[in-house]
């Protein structure tokens, strides 16, 4: 019996640190080879080890939200592929209602053999610049059917035996917009895959498949060990927080996601229970992508130590309504999921922290701002497709402050450097920058938005935005307030239009978008803040003398970048009472 | 008397101690390691230099040049002792420096500290200027703004400023401009524009680059100028050499004006001296192992070349081997040589997390209090105290007055450890030196497997004070058959800076598809950066013959991110676009393992320009002596190896003992005055003629 094995615990710490040098070699792997910026400089893929049930094993420190994706896509494979799985084979899926996320993100796995059995599966999912459909990038919020978002790919076998299903590589040569790129991207998923099972099968070497086997379960028990040690330390009871999305870009929202959770000792069962119907525009979210979404918000709340590993999920129990917008039924749109899913986090996050007060954070940006420009170079017929993701704010936290200028933690993002991005397409960036007066206000103050200002230079292109937090803003905690929302600014310096935050539609050469990004959310009562911090603010120019005074209560010495301390008690008293 | 006569000196200043290491002609050599003096670095090596000089009867005089490796740079950043620095950047991007690459080096943790930017937001400026992605000028530079942003940074207390404008790789007109016209306005402050640093596309890299030069730039300036007067004071008026952080040499005056390449000095001239005694050695392809009291550092040497990388972080110290993430740190894009480095030491303490997983480090019990063995009042097991349960380090240490408290740290691990973990006290102190080991192993799969390349094929060469101690069992983890002990391990990179050669690099950036490219491009482009180059080298007063160039073309598939360097032939007749293609495919797939398709790019022609020091320290003529007595006898004591669970009586014995063509088995400790070399059973000794160890793993213990 493999489960009574004796552990040893130093081969145990060995081979978990093995697996975790496995995941990051992928990791590297990926980002030297690939083609895209999307991937190779926003860093927009994730590379997983997974035992021969699908178990995830290991995963590298890319994007978080890939890990709850990863076991629903292997149930898939595993059922579909049952006893027809052969060494050199790689199948391939992107289809949302089929273990996928939304169509840009291109699952590989590679089934890994050793001594003639099936032992495991190294995943990679990558974000593809393009898979065709209606709009450039295939990541449009205002499609109303999948069928307008794009190719979708059921489970298929891109290599049979090592030998490439030809018929498989011209279908998706033919149906999307750079070939090339894909190809490219592709071959780097599967190089990176080819890195995983040659390392894997390494240590399955090393140590025999029967002792590997052992420490997996193992590895899995210690997982599932720390979150039950972790959720155990929090009171038993029933909590509920909503958070909102601005809309969909077709109704009016707002569009409620309500999270429900219940902590039994140390289990916790999730509900979504109360969350919008499905909706029109292409932000429905898959069940699946509900669940790691979930997954993650919870993950956050654990603790560092806690591995990347599938004993995580054995302690969370996760339900949405059939039919609603984190449950959504064929064909509804999804391509902008990822949208919902940040709201999935948030909400989650806002549950706990009536439960982990000191393990969460304000909210924070809202997750990425997406926006694409798709056209021609000059009178080429050169296509180009930029997909840029603008990052981000963190909220306050119990004990310091938010952060500006970091990654929303769904994901381990990078950015396209302006310097790279201008040398690649017709587009010049006019402003990247902090955003001043965004935080919210807190005794920690949320971290400020970014902004990011472009103008066309080609002719003519498509526009695609997706952003939100224009009319709800990241919401504040335990007496912090809510950070300033978005802003979508066409032509700022001219007529200067407020434009919708999902929108599609075409710019000529020389239009200019700018984009203000939310801010995170305070955390604490803003009164209560240090004055010399707040001081410190002023100097940096990150918030103004007034934001200082309205929102904080400090009152600076005339002509001074000092603050009166007496002036600014007095008004804290006033603004108490 | 050689005519290129005089003796050297090489110095290294750590964290704890400063290590000197003196060779006269005869490649005699003397050493000496004293207490770091860190509000006065130069102090220690002041009275160290004068130390030696009186040992080996040699006057100031007789020193024709004193090779340095510091931590100045290094710890300028670590402690945030650096200048009051200003940024002046193109409208619109003020905030580039702080926002970074936007990643953060764990996933899912909520109460992660982005590192504080070196300059704060309000010492940051904008002025009006733009180059096009082209390089041409779309807004011309407002010299007018630049005075007075200028003359409000000086007012505000700047005494060092930053500049980069957007695109100004490409274009370094503005750039150059703006720096002239600030220097000429306020001459006191240090002026760096970011291309005369790095002219390399993407402006977080440049800025980040330039920024770190000009914060650490008037300290290091002030640091080696008092060394330059107190060594004139002392009467050694030989040149003073430092090393960069790529392991070359360079004079002062260039770590004066471009303090960031020199932020790793030091460290570097480790693995270019590990290098070297590998090729007198006639081993080739070596990991190069240091480990100190808090950290452990890996490097590759293959073929008898140094592996490199153009850029790196400083984060607190410690870099993370998964090298792709970039975040959290001070990030440079400056060549250096490619070392992983994990916060295991000596010093590193041993813990159990909520879910029963053992953990060594990163925290490190430091030089005070130190292990619990050391009885100053530390309290908690570190890898040290593992050691001196298992009895690989001796009570007494030697050279030292220290005495090594067994019984407490036997108490700690059974108290922390193994009454936790249910094991043993020898089964957990095992563990944690083979959780330390593990950890050192990542660093070392870090510059190995993650390459695509095989450490099994390697000798692991080991030094550092804990290095010997950790060196066989880190072997045997990777299946590392071959270990090389060098002579003096504990003040090696001392003395490998003594066989080093100064360098210099240049770049020039060749944009375009290798497909348009021209063969007459290169030749111009090649012609260009060899003048510059034998121009440089020939104001350090070195010949033709003493110069040493390496071309490298450096390509990608068009939309990669990551070049591949291909080195070019002598002969230049033989580089065609074929050859070229040819060459990047093959490197490719060796490198990725699977055949890729597409049209390549060329990026930049890189040259490393080596100035070949004459009458440099030759390890094969090396001299030892140092050791102070007669040789000690041999004695015994119980050791624990742990692959075998058991303990062993284990001849403990002088290592000196092996100098020549001495050999022994495993189970054995060899003492000498600066380490502790502990073989296992089964492990064949051999020494050399030059005073190095070869230990053969190959064979299993019976």
């Amino acid at each position: 019996m493999v489960s009574d094995m004796e552990i040893d615990p130093i081969t145990f710490a060995v081979i978990k640190n093995g697996l975790d040098t496995i995941v990051d070699d992928m990791a590297y792997t990926m980002m030297r080879t690939a083609r895209s910026p999307i991937v190779r400089d926003v860093l927009d893929y994730s590379a997983t080890i997974c035992d021969a049930q699908g178990r995830i094993l290991a995963q590298a420190k890319t994007v978080a939200l890939h890990l709850g994706a990863v076991p629903d896509a292997m149930t898939v494979i595993l059922k579909e592929y049952d006893d027809d799985l052969d060494p050199g084979d790689v199948i391939i899926l992107n289809d949302p209602y089929a273990g996928g996320m939304h169509l840009p993100d291109i699952f590989m796995f590679k089934p890994i053999f050793h001594e003639g059995n099936l032992q495991g599966f190294a995943v990679v999912i990558a974000h593809q610049s393009d898979v065709g459909g209606r709009v450039p990038g295939s990541n449009a919020s205002d499609s109303t059917e999948i069928f307008q978002e794009g190719l979708r790919i059921p489970p298929l076998k891109l290599y049979a035996g090592g030998t490439p299903d030809r018929s498989l590589f011209a279908l998706l040569r033919t149906n999307v917009r750079l070939p090339d790129m894909l190809l490219g991207d592709l071959a780097a998923q599967l190089a990176t895959c080819n890195v995983g099972e040659r390392a894997f099968t390494n240590l399955l070497a090393k140590y025999g498949v029967a002792t590997m086997g052992g420490y997996f379960n193992a590895l899995l028990d210690y997982g599932e060990r720390l979150t039950r040690a972790a959720i155990r330390e929090w009171p038993n009871g029933r909590y509920q927080f909503t958070d909102y999305i601005d809309d969909d870009g077709f109704d009016q929202g707002p569009i409620p996601i309500v999270c429900t959770i219940e902590v039994q000792d140390d289990h916790l069962v999730v509900d979504f229970e109360g969350s919008s119907p499905q909706v029109k525009g292409a932000i429905n979210c898959t069940l699946s992508y509900t669940k790691s979404c979930t997954y993650l918000g919870i993950r956050c709340a654990l603790g560092r130590e806690v591995p990347n590993n599938a004993g995580i999920y054995r302690c969370i129990d996760i339900t949405a309504p059939e039919g609603s917008i984190l449950n959504p039924r064929m064909p509804s749109a999804v391509a902008a999921r990822a949208l919902t899913g940040y709201r999935v986090v948030d909400a989650v996050l806002g549950t706990l922290a009536d439960i982990a007060p000191d393990r969460v954070m304000a909210a924070g940006e809202g997750g990425n701002t997406v926006i694409c420009y798709g056209g021609y170079e000059g009178d080429s017929e050169t296509p180009f497709i930029l997909v840029d993701m603008i990052n981000g704010a963190w909220g306050g936290r119990a004990t310091k402050d938010g952060i500006e200028g970091v990654t929303n933690p769904s994901q381990n993002m990078s950015n396209m450097p302006v310097e790279t991005l201008e040398a690649r397409y017709p587009i010049r960036v006019e402003a990247y920058g902090l955003r001043e007066n965004s935080c919210g206000p807190g005794e920690h103050r949320g971290g400020l938005g970014l902004v990011r200002q472009y103008r066309l230079l080609a002719d003519e292109a498509v526009l695609q935005l997706r952003a939100d937090r224009a009319k709800i803003p990241p919401y504040g905690l335990r007496g912090g307030g809510p950070a300033a929302p978005s802003r979508n600014i066409l032509d700022p310096d001219g007529r200067a239009e407020d434009v919708p935050s999902k929108l599609t539609r075409n710019v000529r050469k020389g239009d200019v978008l700018r984009h203000e990004q939310a801010g995170g959310g305070g955390y604490g009562d803003p009164l209560v803040r240090d004055p010399e911090l707040v001081a410190a603010d002023v100097a940096d120019e990150k918030i103004s003398r007034q934001f200082a005074e309205e929102k904080f209560g400090v009152i600076f010495m005339p002509d001074s970048s000092e603050p009166d301390i007496d002036a600014t008690a007095a008004c804290r008293e006033r603004s108490r009472s | 008397m050689d005519l290129l006569g005089g003796a050297r000196i090489g110095v290294d200043i750590g964290g704890t101690f400063t290590d000197l290491v003196l060779s006269d002609v005869e490649g005699r050599t003397w050493f000496d390691k004293r207490a770091s003096t860190p509000a006065q670095p130069e102090q220690a090596v002041l009275d160290g230099i004068v130390h030696l000089l009186d040992r080996a009867g040699l006057a100031p005089g007789d020193l024709i040049e004193v090779l340095h490796g510091t931590t100045v740079g290094s710890n300028t950043l670590l402690q945030k002792s650096g200048a009051v620095t200003g940024l002046i950047t193109t409208k619109g991007f003020r905030d580039v420096l702080e926002i970074g690459r936007v990643r953060t080096p764990d996933m899912f943790d909520l109460q992660w500290d982005k590192p504080v930017p070196l300059v704060p937001r309000r010492l940051r400026r904008e002025i009006s200027e733009r180059i096009a992605a082209d390089g041409s000028i779309i807004e011309p530079l407002d010299e007018d703004g630049l005075i007075r942003t200028g003359g409000e940074l000086v007012a505000q207390g700047v005494q060092s400023i930053a500049i980069c404008f957007i695109n100004s790789f490409r274009n370094p007109d503005h750039e150059r401009r703006a720096e002239a016209v600030l220097r000429e306005h306020f001459p006191d402050v240090a002026i760096t524009a970011s291309v005369s640093v790095l002219a390399e596309m993407r402006e977080y890299e440049r800025t980040s680059t330039v920024v770190v030069n000009a914060y650490v730039l008037p300290i290091l300036q002030s640091y080696l100028q008092r060394l330059g007067d107190g060594l004139l004071d002392i009467g050694v008026s030989a040149p003073l050499l430092v090393s960069d952080s790529n392991g070359g040499l360079a004079a002062a005056q260039t770590a004066k004006d471009k303090p960031v390449f020199f932020i790793s000095s030091g460290r570097s001239a480790g693995v270019v001296g590990a290098a070297r005694l590998g090729r007198a050695a006639g081993a080739l392809d070596i990991v190069v192992f240091d480990m100190g009291g808090t950290t452990a550092s890996a490097s590759l040497v293959q073929g008898g070349q140094i592996s490199r990388a153009n850029e790196y972080e400083f984060r607190a110290g410690i870099s993370v081997p998964a090298r792709f993430i970039k975040a959290g740190g001070y990030m440079m894009r400056v060549p250096t040589v490619d070392v992983a480095e994990v916060g295991s030491g000596g010093g590193s303490m041993a813990w159990i997390d909520d879910g029963g997983l053992l953990h060594v480090g990163p925290i490190s019990s430091g030089a005070d209090p130190g292990p619990a063995c050391y009885g100053r009042g530390g309290d908690r097991p570190t890898v040290s105290d593992a050691n001196v349960v298992l009895g690989y380090l001796p009570e007494q240490l030697a050279g030292g007055d220290l005495k090594l408290d067994v019984a407490r740290a036997r108490a700690v691990i059974e108290r922390d450890l193994a009454g936790p973990l249910k094991l043993s006290v020898e089964e957990a102190a095992y563990g944690v030196r083979e959780v330390a080991n593990a950890n050192m192993a990542r660093a070392i799969r870090a510059v190995s497997v993650e390459r695509g390349i095989d450490p099994r094929d390697f000798a692991l060469a080991a030094f550092g004070g804990s290095g010997p101690a950790h060196a066989c069992d880190l072997a045997r983890s990777l299946d590392i058959t071959k270990v090389m002990l060098p002579m003096m391990p504990g003040v090696f990179t001392a003395l490998g800076m003594l066989t080093g050669d100064v360098e210099r690099h240049f770049l020039t950036a060749m944009p375009g598809l290798l497909q348009d490219f021209k063969s007459n491009d290169l030749v111009v482009a090649v012609a260009a950066l060899r003048a510059q180059a034998e121009a440089a080298l020939g104001e350090e007063n070195f010949t033709a013959d003493q110069m040493n160039l390496a071309f490298s073309l450096e390509l990608r598939f068009e939309g990669q991110d990551s070049e591949l360097p291909i080195l070019l032939p002598d002969d230049m007749n033989t580089v065609t676009l074929s050859w070229l293609h040819r060459s990047f495919l093959e490197a490719y797939e060796a490198l990725y393992q699977y055949v890729a398709e597409g049209a390549v790019e060329v990026v930049n022609l890189r040259l490393l320009a080596r100035g070949i020091r004459a009458g440099k320290l030759d390890f094969s003529k090396l001299v030892m002596t140092d050791g102070g007595e007669a040789i000690a006898p041999a004695t015994q004591r119980k050791v624990y190896f742990g692959q075998e669970k058991a303990w062993f009586d284990t001849t403990v014995i002088d290592r000196r003992a092996f100098d020549g063509t001495g050999t022994g088995v495993g189970p054995m400790i060899l003492e000498s005055a600066d380490s502790t070399i502990v073989v296992p059973p089964g492990g064949r000794i051999t020494g050399d003629a030059m005073g190095n160890l070869q230990i053969d793993l190959s064979v299993e213990p019976g």
